[in-house]
């Protein structure tokens, strides 16, 4: 990362943000908090964000209430055709030079747009209240069962009062008596027959009373929780009535259901147009918003910004050429704490894709090394022996290729991870065709050929094999001989195991000493390093002939090293307790190594649930007449694609397990924070 | 002598038994924070059944070695198939921790998205002891010791009780787990520390697979 410092010309500040913006390979630098200091104080000012924004921010609202309105009427269903094959989206090509000509396109856009959609979407809202109204109205009427009348006759005349309600079943008893009570007498009520209302039966009411006594009667009324119908503008009686507001409704359906037509068609027509001006707008706004970071004098603005090493000259550049040389640009170390400069991983093309692994537990602090390169060849490895099927890696392969090419076009994440699937599955045949495994055992339960005793399998993970058996024993050393697959595959495993720590601990060593840490680099790895050599060397030993004893001893000497080194690290961080937990430190060596063994825990577990599943299978073809090969042909079906997904989701996660807990506690910390470019992202428009 | 079957199928019994017993629990667990989850936002169902077919696996494991005893090992020692049931059985109780972190993950990720990869990695830390018990297992049916009273006799059982009650282990780091993961929601830079704090409790899991596969190779 480099550090690059602008002053430019107010008039040209428009331009130059606009070039880096398209280019979006410099990461802004917010000044605002800078400019709190005195002495930057007295040279610059905050800049607020670019007058235009508020303009371009009511357009936004106007564009983005159309959008919603659009969306609304023409619901989009995708189906899973179009989730499988999604098909790029057609950019609109664009070419603006500043803020005025595209506030104005937009502008001459919306003005179109408006003018062929306000209307029909005033009158759909219009519409659409309407008939909210007459719904509630129907709802209320259809309650008046058992009181015939003219409806036209509620609401209040010259002298006495009609109104309409209902009252729950059990509270109509004294209804009448106490209503008599408080209106002198001059009060009359008609009860309906009853409905029933959120589980509760309610019973309808017409209460006729004088004028002058209506407060009284609607105030007893509420004591009776009575709810009262609002009816008015409607005559006949409630069947009537009922009948004509049905009809209304129909009308109003109908003309409802017209003006959306009309407006899906304007829907078609506009909204491609509208969501790249949206976007256009959406861009402009975060042009606008970028001033607020920079600092200002009268005429000039300053900016800062974070650049990738290897993209400073052009950023440079870029801007002394939109500025038309109005630009004083310096390109500079950064000088802030190392936690603060953004990080950016750059990776060769072929394992750029693996970063997303990466980026799942941390980017690098700044100046660490990137684990990413280290990282790609253990995780196929390990997801191969996990996965142990040359079938199951032929459809992964498949898939992966399927995700990485179709679906990939439209969505980065999915690109990246159908590479590594593809890659992965690649593996898996390898390591599928070494240990002889095609659906499990499937050749031998139903052809009676059994691949891993031919020579086109190395190993048998579940017994013994043409090259490895009784009889051929891979080696033997200190009374143990491998003679079956289980323990040449453990032994390959730890093997594996310790070599994977080895990378891991010398990169961390050398990370210590660039950094000056000579100390921790041999406490923390040295230690480890020599003993890992140890057993190697320990080993070797034996096959050249040496006793077990011989080798024992080496080992042992360096384990004692590793455990009173590690007691020193613990006694200098806390003294005697800590220096006791320190000699614990070799039991976490020890886990880590033997947590590898899971590499042969996971290979056998894949190739024995496919067992599993084809001597069920078999089983059932051979008991059930008739229709017990069409079961077993299910039985296989869904029980290898049950294995395959449960197992190569196991591999995928302990591959990347392996690689978190036992690979990077060696030498990674991370932490690091993302550079984010300036960068206009655009979906719907290009300017290429 | 009784047939040398009808210990191996006690193994087997014990095996799918126990295993499911811990698979059952910890899928609950999930399942409960699942359908909360989905409740909220029906579009997370996917979601939910990966990580529900997290703690499941030890049912599994438990599954493939019953079916390993009955089908395919007949001829190895009654004792080496008990011991090999005990120790997937036992191990598979791991679920009840995997089902804690798994649900605390789900949760997590239902929150927000962008840590679905970390909450994973935690919630398949417990699985570990579940692996060992099936590794143990695997070696005793597959005869790797074979000749080793280890191996072949009633001190087979020491060996599956051994990497079996140690696979309880996962229980303690299923709560660990969730506990990081929450840890690493509120702080995507936490994730290294929480997974060194998850990772210690295994450090017992390793003891059991240790001291059993000495078993396996010293008593003659």
């Amino acid at each position: 990362m480099k550090k690059l410092k602008a002053v430019i010309l107010d008039e040209k500040i428009d331009s130059v943000v606009r070039s880096l913006h398209e280019e979006g390979i410099v990461e802004i630098c917010d000044l605002s908090e800078k400019l709190e200091n005195v002495e930057w104080k007295t040279l610059l000012s905050p800049s607020p964000s670019a007058d235009y924004v508020r303009n371009v921010t009511s357009l936004m609202i106007k564009a983005g209430r159309i959008l919603d309105m659009f969306s609304s009427v023409n619901k989009k269903e995708t189906s899973i055709k179009d989730l499988l094959n999604p098909k790029p989206i057609e950019k609109k090509k664009v070419s603006f030079r500043s803020y005025e000509e595209v506030i104005n396109y937009v502008e001459d856009i919306l003005s179109k747009v408006s003018s062929e959609v306000d209307e029909p979407a005033e009158k759909l809202a219009e519409l659409d209240n309407k008939k909210s109204k007459l719904l509630q109205l129907k709802e209320q009427i259809s309650y008046l069962n058992g009181l015939e009348f003219d409806l036209k006759y509620l609401g209040i005349g010259p002298y006495v009062f009609i109104g309409t309600g209902s009252v729950p079943k059990e509270k109509t008893a004294h209804l009448k008596e106490e209503l008599e009570k408080v209106a002198d007498g001059y009060v009359d009520v008609f009860f309906g027959s009853e409905f029933e209302k959120d589980k509760k039966i309610r019973v309808p009411l017409v209460v006729i009373t004088l004028k002058e006594k209506l407060e009284d009667v609607l105030s007893e009324l509420r004591k009776f929780e009575f709810e009262k119908y609002d009816i008015s503008g409607v005559e006949g009686t409630p069947t009537e009535a009922l009948s004509k507001i049905e009809s209304e409704l129909k009308s109003i359906d109908a003309e409802r259901n017209s003006l959306i037509e009309k407006l899906k068609s304007l829907a078609e027509k506009w909204e491609k147009e509208l969501l790249a001006v949206y976007e256009l707008l959406s861009i402009e706004k975060a042009r606008g918003d970028a001033y607020s970071q920079f600092g200002k004098t009268k005429r000039t603005y300053y900016l800062e910004a974070y650049v990738p090493a290897r993209d400073a000259e052009k950023a440079k550049n870029i801007i002394e050429s939109s500025a038309e040389g109005f630009a004083f640009v310096e390109v500079s170390e950064p000088d802030e704490p190392e936690e603060k400069i953004p990080v950016l991983l750059d990776n060769p093309k072929p394992i750029k894709p693996f970063e997303m692994l990466t980026e799942m537990y941390a980017l690098p602090k700044y100046n660490e090394v990137d684990p990413t390169l280290l990282l790609v060849p253990g995780f196929l490895l390990f997801y191969g022996i996990m996965l142990t099927d040359a079938v199951y890696g032929l459809f992964l392969t498949l898939i992966g290729l399927f995700v990485w090419k179709k679906i990939g076009k439209v969505n980065e994440g999915a690109s990246k991870l159908g590479y590594i699937l593809t890659l992965a599955g690649i593996a898996t045949i390898i390591m599928g065709i070494i240990t002889g495994g095609y659906l499990g055992d499937f050749t031998y339960e139903f052809f009676g050929f059994d691949i891993t005793q031919t020579p086109f399998a190395l190993v048998n993970p579940l017994g013994e094999s043409f090259y490895i058996n009784s009889k051929h024993a891979l080696f033997s050393l200190g009374g143990i001989s491998v003679t079956n697959g289980p323990m040449a595959i453990l032994v390959f495993s730890i093997f594996i195991g310790l070599v994977h720590l080895l990378v891991g601990l010398c990169v961390g060593f050398k990370e210590n000493i660039s950094r000056g840490n000579v100390g921790d680099a041999f406490i923390n790895q040295g230690i480890w390093i020599l003993l890992i050599l140890s057993i190697f060397v320990g080993i070797g030993l034996m096959f050249a002939g040496a006793s077990s004893l011989v080798a024992g001893g080496i080992i042992g000497i360096f384990v004692l090293l590793a455990i009173l080194a590690s007691m020193y690290k613990g006694y200098k961080s806390g003294g005697i307790m800590e220096s006791i937990l320190g000699a614990m430190d070799i039991t976490g060596f020890l886990g880590n190594v033997l947590s590898y063994a899971r590499l042969l825990a996971l290979c056998l577990a894949t190739g024995g649930l496919a067992m599993a599943v084809n001597i069920m299978a078999k089983l059932v073809n051979e008991s059930v007449p008739i229709v017990g090969i069409i079961i077993a042909i299910l039985i296989l079906i869904v029980g290898h694609m049950f294995n395959f997904v449960m197992n190569g989701l196991g591999a995928f996660i302990h591959s990347l397990r392996l690689h978190y807990v036992e690979f990077f506690s060696q030498f990674y910390e991370g932490g690091g924070r993302r550079f984010n470019p300036f960068k206009a992202n655009r979906e719907y428009t290009t300017t290429a | 002598m009784v047939d040398p079957l009808i210990i191996g199928a006690i193994g087997a019994g014990l095996a799918v038994g126990i295993a499911g017993l811990g698979s059952g629990i910890g899928a609950g667990i999930t399942g409960a924070s699942g359908a909360g989850v989905v409740a909220e936002d029906p579009n997370k169902f996917g979601t939910a059944i990966v990580f529900q077919a997290l703690p499941q696996t030890q049912g599994l494991y438990g599954f493939l070695v019953a079916i390993l005893i009955l089908f395919v090992f007949k001829t190895v020692s009654p004792w080496a198939m008990f011991a090999a049931g005990l120790a997937a059985g036992l191990a598979g109780l791991s679920a009840i921790g995997q089902g804690i972190a798994a649900s605390a993950g789900l949760g997590a990720v239902a929150e927000d998205n962008s840590i679905f990869g970390k909450a994973m990695v935690f919630s398949v830390l417990p699985e570990t002891q579940a692996i060992y018990g099936l590794l143990i297992a695997i070696l005793l049916l597959v005869g790797v010791f074979k000749g080793n009273a280890g191996a072949e006799t009633v001190a087979a059982l020491g060996a599956g009780f051994a990497v079996g009650f140690a696979g309880l282990s996962g229980i303690g780091q299923g709560i660990t787990a969730a506990g990081a993961i929450g840890a690493t929601a509120r702080d995507p830079d936490a994730m290294g520390k929480g997974l060194v704090l998850a990772v210690m409790p295994e450090t017992f899991a390793i003891f059991g697979l240790l001291i059993a596969i000495l078993i396996m190779l010293m008593i003659k």
